[in-house]
């Protein structure tokens, strides 16, 4: 694709993007309202609190609350556009500071997972195309369906029991640390990985029974020239595709994972929020999720013509006759 | 090496997938600079033979016998060696240009790959290597296709990239198999000539892999002829050519088109009915495609009288396709009209094109996705009787059965399913259910190019034999010059949606007015003329 073509095709998806994160936003929102009165008000009217008539009056009209229901969502949805989160019910401190707090240790828990499940998916697909045919190839093809059928909070407990208790390896009362993350990262990452490699499997065989990578072997490439170059760089798309979906397994997986390792992160806050109704925060957590998916479909979107360029535009030479 | 071996020698091969061989006792040679055209039809193991030269065989192939290549046997070669071997020594081109590159890196990157072989310092260095040999291939823009990807390219350009890299590490042998048979006629010929080129100029010996004895006796000195692994019969392509002495051998030379135009003269006799059958007048139709604006047909006009054949000729983009579409009532033209049988056809009024579809027939190109594979062939062929409510149902069967028996095959098949018939049957069974309705015009959209020679011959002696008993006419689009001589009363040469050229095949065959039909008719195989000039050449001494 020539610049000219990429950068509006580039500029549109960002305005998709944008509408959608909106519209995640305001179903949360639409959510939040139908249900029967608001958290505030459930609050204040609570005869354990003690709050009297006068002193909730203000406190209401503090919040908006007593405004017509597509003024408030005008509001929130104005103060969401201009980053401002609103404040946590339960810990009074602004939601936004919070997340700040607990993401780093969820992103470092899920980049690493990230990575963790690629390296896996790749050593197996490549022993998938390179071990001997028989015995090899067989187990490496064994492996992704097996990982995938035993649930990630099992490979955690066995993980920990086997690594931290027997071997000593990490100890879980420091789970911050390096050889923790890596460990609650395996966990994490390895269904992840199961499942990016079995797509790139699939793919791989796919492209060795194409006629260019026979005629790519008759021209004497090494196995390993012909895996990179003729295998893995077309199986590139339906992988992008599966990360881009993983994304959203590694987010749902880090709460379990956390709570299992004890890691503080966006899984502990989902779940203190939850059990607290601290409805602000929740609402953030889930916009926040719309906005990673959000992000991470656009970037593969705008991956995918890179890696192809059959998917570019016809560039200014155009076909020839 | 002993100074006169030979540079390929293959001794007793046999190559087996499963239980069965698929190819066994092959014996063949083929000297330094010389060429060898392998023939055979599909199944006869001429793949696997090229496959086995070049290590491209599935793991699980099992191989027997010696492949001498420069005195070294290839089979008890280490896998490293042999495939410095592969690259350096033999080249490889494969038959369908288009599958051959990878999509997603550029014809560069690639390229480069194959000239990492050669002792050349850099990459920059590789890179005017590259440009230089496609430029010798007879690539005009070499640095535009060092940078292009496949997509970008034409079949006959990837065709030539394809020769340009199994050049590049100047090899000893060329392995090309059925290089031309994903192409459009006219460049067919240019890359026969181009393989031909390389191999006098350059004395890089060529092993020509082909189904077409027209072509293999036109470009090899010397052939052999498979048939189900086996070899039926070898000499130079001259002997072959001139005096087959296998049974199969003649029946290929009988069935080849290109070498027997008059074969079905004496049935091309027909009554021919007073009103035409079709009538298309100044048909125009053009498509919006994303930036631009294709005129996939532009005026053009044709008559075809009740009771003859009337072919349809050009290559891809010649509009063919698109006309097809418009005398079904597909598409709607943009201008002019079409009738069949005297009713004119309305796209998009469903009523008339029901009546339409009782008067004409399609039968497509490829009839190994034309059938669906979960239906049986009574269920296939009798499926229209339903669609239309044509008799009672009581008497459909033996309608089924009628058509079956018209096409020749045996009642048993009504139970089988396409996937347990072979293409020569699955194609008698796509005109058999096109036959059901009894319409009176039949649309042949390359009815035969998915399929072999002698198969080919079958189906064209069926076509006749029907034509002569139901009084049908034949709408015949093709692109195969040679078959079109043997069949076709007259012809409309198309070329980028325009009318090029039309009339009796006889006037248009002896003598064409346009150019371009000039070049089609030149791009039909001429062993006979080759075989004449080599023997002038003879008497003429060496060359």
């Amino acid at each position: 694709m020539s610049r000219q073509s990429f950068l509006p095709f580039a500029a549109r998806r960002l305005g998709h993007a944008l509408v959608v994160i909106l519209l995640a936003y305001s179903f949360t929102f639409l959510i939040i309202s139908v249900l029967p009165g608001d958290p505030v008000s459930n609050m204040l009217l609570d005869p354990e609190n003690g709050f009297t008539e006068e002193e909730i009056a203000p406190i209401i009209a503090h919040y908006g609350l007593d405004r017509p229901v597509l003024e408030q969502w005008w509001r929130a949805i104005s103060r969401f556009a201009l980053g401002d989160l609103g404040i946590s019910l339960r810990a009074s401190r602004p939601v936004s500071a919070m997340l700040l707090e607990a993401l780093p240790s969820t992103l470092v828990l899920a980049g690493t997972a990230m990575l963790v499940a690629l390296l896996l998916a790749l050593a197996i697909a490549y022993a998938s195309q390179s071990l001997p045919r028989r015995w090899g190839q067989g187990v490496a093809r064994v492996l992704p369906a097996l990982s995938l059928s035993v649930p990630s909070f099992v490979i955690g407990l066995v993980l920990i029991q086997v690594f931290a208790f027997q071997l000593g390896l990490f100890r879980i009362t420091d789970p911050n640390g390096a050889a923790a993350t890596v460990f609650a990262a395996l966990a994490l990452g390895i269904p992840v990985s199961a499942q990016i490699a079995e797509v790139l499997i699939a793919n791989l065989d796919h492209e060795a029974g194409q006629e260019y990578f026979a005629v790519a072997r008759a021209r004497g490439l090494r196995l390993s020239q012909l895996f990179a170059r003729h295998q893995l760089r077309p199986s590139a798309l339906p992988v992008v595709t599966m990360i881009a979906v993983s994304i959203g397994e590694l987010l749902g997986g880090s709460l379990i994972t956390e709570t299992i390792f004890g890691r503080k992160g966006v899984g502990s806050l989902v779940q203190s929020a939850v059990v607290t109704q601290d409805f602000p925060v929740l609402q953030s957590l889930v916009s926040l999720a719309a906005v990673v998916f959000v992000l991470v479909n656009l970037a593969a979107d705008l991956l995918y013509p890179l890696l192809d360029p059959r998917l570019r535009r016809r560039a200014a030479a155009g076909r020839p006759a | 090496m002993p100074p006169d071996a030979p540079l390929l020698e293959i001794r007793d091969l046999a190559v087996a997938y499963g239980p069965q061989p698929a190819v066994q006792g092959v014996d063949l040679t083929l000297r330094d600079g010389g060429s060898l055209a392998l023939i055979g039809e599909s199944g006869s193991g001429k793949s696997s033979i090229v496959r086995a030269l070049c290590g491209l065989l599935p793991a699980g192939a099992r191989l027997r016998g010696t492949i001498l290549f420069q005195g070294q046997d290839l089979l008890s070669l280490a896998p490293a060696r042999l495939r410095a071997l592969r690259g350096r020594a033999i080249g490889f081109v494969p038959q369908d240009p288009q599958n051959a590159l990878n999509p997603v890196r550029s014809i560069g990157a690639q390229a480069q790959e194959a000239a990492r072989l050669l002792d050349l310092p850099d990459a920059a260095a590789r890179r005017r290597r590259i440009l230089e040999i496609f430029a010798r291939v007879g690539l005009a823009e070499p640095a535009r296709i060092y940078d292009a990807y496949p997509h970008e390219l034409s079949g006959g350009m990837l065709q030539r990239v394809l020769i340009g890299l199994a050049m590049l590490p100047g090899p000893a042998l060329i392995v090309a198999d059925e290089p031309t048979s994903a192409l459009d006629v006219t460049i067919q010929k240019r890359i026969l000539d181009l393989l031909a080129t390389l191999q006098a100029e350059l004395g890089i010996a060529l092993l020509l892999i082909t189904h077409d004895l027209a072509i293999a006796a036109e470009r090899a000195q010397d052939v052999v002829v498979l048939k189900e692994g086996r070899v039926q019969e070898q000499g130079t392509s001259q002997d072959v050519f001139r005096r087959p002495r296998s049974a199969y051998a003649r029946q290929l030379q009988a069935d080849v088109p290109a070498l027997n135009p008059e074969r079905f003269r004496a049935a091309a006799t027909r009554r021919h009915g007073d009103d035409d059958a079709i009538r298309v007048d100044g048909v125009h139709k053009r498509f919006h495609a994303g930036t631009g604006i294709v005129q996939a047909v532009q005026d053009v006009s044709f008559r075809v009288p009740a009771g003859t054949t009337h072919a349809l000729v050009g290559e891809s983009g010649s509009g063919k396709t698109t006309l097809v579409r418009l005398l079904l009532g597909l598409e709607r033209p943009d201008r002019g009209s079409i009738t069949v049988g005297g009713g004119p056809v309305q796209a998009g009024q469903p009523d008339s094109l029901r009546a339409l579809r009782r008067e004409l027939q399609l039968v497509y190109q490829n009839p190994f996705t034309s059938l669906d594979p979960t239906w049986t062939v009574g269920g296939i062929i009798g499926e229209p009787l339903d669609r239309y409510a044509v008799g009672r149902r009581g008497d459909r069967p033996a309608r089924v059965v009628e058509a079956l028996r018209a096409v020749g095959l045996a009642e048993e098949l009504l139970r089988r399913r396409p996937g347990a018939l072979s293409g020569g049957q699955r194609q008698r069974v796509a005109i058999a259910r096109a036959l059901i309705l009894r319409p009176r015009v039949l649309v042949l959209d390359e009815p035969t190019s998915a399929l072999d020679v002698t198969v080919q011959a079958g189906i064209v002696e069926m076509l006749f034999r029907l034509q002569a008993q139901l009084g049908l006419t034949y709408l015949f689009v093709s692109h195969d010059l040679a078959l079109i001589r043997q069949i076709a009363d007259s012809v409309t040469v198309l070329r980028q949606g325009q009318v090029v050229e039309q009339g009796p095949v006889a006037q248009i065959f002896s003598r064409p007015r346009a150019a371009y039909t000039g070049l089609l008719l030149d791009s039909i195989p001429r062993p006979a003329a080759a075989a004449r000039e080599a023997v002038l050449l003879d008497q003429g001494g060496e060359d």
